[in-house]
């Protein structure tokens, strides 16, 4: 994004936030305009539920009309968005069944005692592209990210997904930059392993025909 | 030479471009001798590039979204009344 249009953005949120907290009935049609297909889509992905994230869009949708006199304007009116989003997404998941946590660190790369790779690496890059619109890829895809730890999900959410910058996430989650980095960091390894194993047998099925 | 081990730890930096130029060089050196490591840091890139086009497909189905309109509408309807 470019820096004026990051500027403009800016001076939208601040207006619509002044609006809504003089009480300006319109600027609710306006914030749901800007805010509900993020809140949707990060709430869909963290749960991968329609009515689940309907609820939490909606949830979300009154508690920033509900509490716009809380907010504090030093820090950007969307962060504020991303986490009320969060916490009404871990409320909602904390009250459904909880599913079996995988370990991160068994998808983690493995080595020798030297210090080398292990195990053998395939280049599938290049060869994504036939998949990539496929319904199976994308369940691949999804499933793939519905297995990752809370902790890194909403990183590679927020970051990798999102696009927001490493200080913006640092300030949603209220962690540390390096913090950040090694969640992400973990997440790709973890998501790097699960696809290789889909996109390798793709590759080794279309070698054989 | 570095490590596959040390390599791989260094990638997330290696892709922002916020490495050292010394360790960016022996990065890059190994990456002549270990052809593992290039795959691996293709497929590396390639994992978000392809993970983030697929989830940022998500669009608010129809049903949806007529839901949440209704839904704001009736909340509008409320304030107004106050
Ligand atoms: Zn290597």
């Amino acid at each position: 994004m470019s820096f004026t249009q990051q500027k403009e953005d800016k001076e939208i949120e601040e207006a619509l936030v002044r609006d809504l907290q003089a009480g300006n009935l319109d600027a609710y049609d306006k914030i749901a305009e800007l805010y509900q297909k993020k809140i949707y889509a990060l709430s869909f992905n963290l749960m991968r539920n329609q009515m689940d994230a309907q609820d939490v869009t909606q949830e979300v949708l009154l508690t920033l009309f509900r509490k716009i006199n809380t907010f504090q304007s030093k820090s950007a009116f969307s962060s504020w968005v991303y986490r009320i989003t969060l916490n009404a997404s871990y409320m909602k998941l904390r009250s459904k069944k909880k599913e079996p946590n995988v370990s991160i660190d068994e998808l983690l790369p493995s080595f020798n005692g030297a210090g080398f790779q292990q195990e053998k690496i395939q280049d599938w890059s290049e060869n994504t592209e036939s998949l990539l619109f496929t319904n199976e890829t994308h369940e691949v895809i999804n499933k793939a990210v519905g297995l990752l730890p809370e902790k890194e999900k909403v990183v590679f959410l927020l970051r990798d997904v999102e696009g927001l910058s490493t200080e913006k996430v640092s300030g949603i989650l209220d962690l540390t930059i390096p913090a950040v980095k090694s969640r992400l960091h973990r997440a790709r390894l973890f998501l790097r392993k699960k696809l290789s194993g889909y996109f390798e047998e793709y590759n080794s099925k279309k070698g054989e025909t | 030479m570095i490590c596959c081990k040390e390599c791989i730890d260094l990638l997330y930096d290696y892709i922002e471009g916020s490495l050292e130029q010394e360790t960016s060089k022996s990065l890059e050196e190994h990456f002549e001798e270990c052809p593992p490591c290039i795959a691996f840091l293709n497929t590396y890139k390639s994992t978000t590039t392809i993970c983030r086009d697929t989830l940022n497909q998500i669009e608010i189905p129809d049903e949806v979204r007529r839901t949440l309109q209704s839904f704001l509408k009736e909340h509008k309807n409320q304030e107004e009344k106050k």
